[in-house]
C-alpha cells in the first residue's frame, strides 16, 4: 500500500472528532450545578483543540501551505474551498459560544447548538470534496456518510470523558447506534462496490482482500459493541481504540479507493 | 462555451507504440524523473485480445467542462476563450492535489521537486506561434494529430470514447479516436 496522505488522514479524523464533541455536547443533558459546567467548558475547549490540531495537520499536506489563505477564492465551483470556508466558520463559531460559556451569558445553549449544527454542515460539504468523478467508488453520498459516522462514533466515545459515569446513558445509545450502522455499512458497501463497473469492483476487492479493513471490522466494530452490550458503559480506553479504528478506516478510504486513470487501457 | 475548441486526435490504427509523442513532450518541458504529462496506453488483452498490440496516447483531453478547474481552490487553472486550451498556471498552485485527485483522466500529475500540479497545457505557446504541439510534431506515422476545432473536424469513423478510456459525457473530452483494427494475417 503506498501512504502518502497521512495530514490526511490525521485533518479529517480530528475535526470529525471536534464536529462530533459539539454535537454531542448539544444533545447531552449535563449535571445541574458547577461541576457539569466545568466539564462542559473543558468539552468545549477540548473540541477546539482538536480542530486547531486538524487544521494545522492540513497543512501538512499543501505543497505550499503558506498560499493556503488563497485557497478561499474558488468557493463558486470548488468544494475544497467551501470545506475551508465551511470549517472556518464551525471554528469561529466555537470560540463564540466559548466565551459566551466563559462569561456564563446567556445565549451559550442556543451557540452551542448552532456550533454542532454548522459542524455538521462542513461535514456534508467536506464529503462533497472526496467524491470527484475519478473514483466510482465514493462518487456518491458514501464520502458524507463515512464523515458523519467517523463524528458520531468518536463524538459520543470522547464525549464519555466530559461526563459523569452515571451520565452516559444517551452517548452509549448513540455510539452502540453508530457502531451498528458503521457497521453494516462498512461490511455491505464492498459487495456493492463489487456489483459496479470494473474500477469500482477493484476497490472493492481492495477492501475485502485487506486484512486491514477485516482487522477494523473486528476491532471497531464487533469488540465496541461487545463491550457496550455487556458493561453499557463507555471504558476509558475505548475511545482510542475507535480512534484507531478511524484512523485505519480513512487510510483505506485515502489509499484503497481506485481511481479510474489506474485502469486506463483496460475495461471501465 | 469557449468559441473553438482545440482537441487531440489519436488513430489508434497507424500508432506502433514507439513513445515518440510522450518523448516530445519530456524534450520540450524537461519532467522530472517519473513524471509524464503525455503517456502511451496499451490497450489491454481484453479489448484487444491479439498478439499484436494496440495503444492510445492520452495527455490532457482539455475537456469542454474540466474537473479540474471547477475543482481548484485557488482558480490555478483557466479556459482559454480562443481555443478551449486548459491552462495551470504553476505560479498559483498551492499543491493541495485536488486537481489531481479529481480528475478522471489522471491528466494533472504531482511534481515532487516543486511540491505542485502540472500537466498538458497543449503547447499553447506553440500554438499561439503557428505551431503545433510537440508531441503531435514527435509522431512519426501521424498517429497523433492536432485539432483545430473540435466542430469542424470530421468524425466520420472515428469515436470520442474508444474502448479503454473511460467515458465521461458531462466532461466533454476534447479528443477523438479512430479505434484499432483487426491484425492481418499475412500467409506465404
Ligand atoms: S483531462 Fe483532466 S486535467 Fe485535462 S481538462 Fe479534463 S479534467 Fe482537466
Ligand atoms: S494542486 Fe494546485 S492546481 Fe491542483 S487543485 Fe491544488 S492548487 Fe489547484
Amino acid at each position: 500500500m503506498v501512504f502518502t496522505d497521512f495530514s490526511l488522514v490525521v485533518f479529517s479524523t480530528l475535526a470529525q472528532l471536534a464536529v462530533g464533541l459539539t454535537v454531542m455536547a448539544a444533545l447531552q443533558p449535563r449535571a445541574a450545578g458547577e461541576s457539569g459546567e466545568v466539564k462542559l467548558k473543558v468539552e468545549w475547549v477540548t473540541a477546539g483543540l482538536i480542530l486547531a490540531a486538524a487544521l494545522m495537520a492540513s497543512m501538512f499536506h499543501l505543497g505550499h501551505p503558506s498560499g493556503s489563505p488563497r485557497a478561499l477564492v474558488h468557493l463558486s465551483t470548488s468544494w475544497l474551498s467551501r470545506e475551508i470556508l465551511a470549517f472556518g466558520c464551525f471554528g469561529g463559531v466555537l470560540v463564540l459560544a466559548f466565551l459566551t460559556l466563559w462569561k456564563n451569558s446567556g445565549g451559550s445553549s442556543l451557540l452551542i447548538r448552532l456550533t454542532a449544527a454548522v459542524g455538521l454542515a462542513a461535514l456534508l460539504v467536506s464529503g462533497m470534496v472526496y467524491a470527484p468523478p475519478s473514483f466510482p467508488a465514493l462518487n456518491n453520498g458514501v464520502p458524507v456518510l463515512f464523515f458523519l459516522l467517523t463524528a458520531f462514533i468518536l463524538g459520543s466515545a470522547f464525549g464519555a470523558y466530559f461526563v459523569g459515569a452515571e451520565r452516559q446513558g444517551l452517548l452509549v445509545k448513540v455510539l452502540a447506534t453508530s457502531l451498528v450502522v458503521g457497521l453494516v455499512v462498512n461490511l455491505i458497501l464492498p459487495s456493492i462496490w463489487l456489483s459496479g463497473g470494473t474500477v469500482a469492483r477493484m476497490t472493492g476487492a481492495n477492501f475485502y482482500g485487506s486484512w486491514l479493513y477485516w482487522l477494523r471490522i473486528a476491532g471497531e466494530f464487533v469488540v465496541p459493541l461487545a463491550v457496550l452490550g455487556a458493561w453499557k458503559k463507555i471504558p476509558a480506553w475505548l475511545p482510542i481504540l475507535l480512534l484507531l479504528g478511524e484512523a485505519a478506516g480513512r487510510i483505506m478510504f485515502l489509499n484503497s479507493v481506485v481511481h479510474t486513470a489506474t485502469n486506463l487501457g483496460g475495461l471501465y | 462555451m469557449s468559441k473553438k475548441q482545440a482537441g487531440f486526435y489519436i488513430d489508434a490504427q497507424r500508432c506502433i507504440g514507439c513513445y515518440s509523442c510522450a518523448m516530445a513532450c519530456k524534450n520540450q518541458y524537461h519532467q522530472e524523473p517519473g513524471v509524464h504529462w503525455r503517456y502511451v496506453y496499451p490497450l489491454k488483452e481484453e479489448i484487444y485480445p491479439h498478439r499484436e498490440r494496440a495503444w492510445m496516447s492520452l495527455a490532457c483531453n482539455h475537456c469542454e467542462h474540466p474537473t479540474c478547474l471547477e475543482v481548484c481552490p485557488v482558480e490555478a487553472y483557466y479556459k482559454r476563450e480562443k481555443d478551449g486550451v486548459v491552462v495551470h498556471e504553476q505560479e498559483k498552485c498551492i499543491g493541495c492535489q485536488n486537481c489531481i485527485r479529481s480528475c478522471p483522466y489522471g491528466a494533472p500529475r504531482f511534481n515532487p521537486a516543486r511540491h505542485q500540479a502540472e500537466k498538458c497545457s497543449m503547447c499553447y505557446q506553440r500554438l499561439d506561434a503557428g505551431l503545433k504541439p510537440a508531441c503531435v510534431q514527435g509522431c512519426p506515422t501521424y498517429a497523433l494529430q492536432f485539432i483545430e476545432d473540435m466542430a469542424s473536424f470530421d468524425q466520420s469513423g472515428k469515436v470520442q470514447y474508444l474502448a479503454g478510456f473511460p467515458r465521461f459525457p458531462e466532461l466533454n473530452p476534447s479528443v477523438r479516436f479512430r479505434p484499432p483494427r483487426e491484425p492481418r494475417e499475412v500467409r506465404r
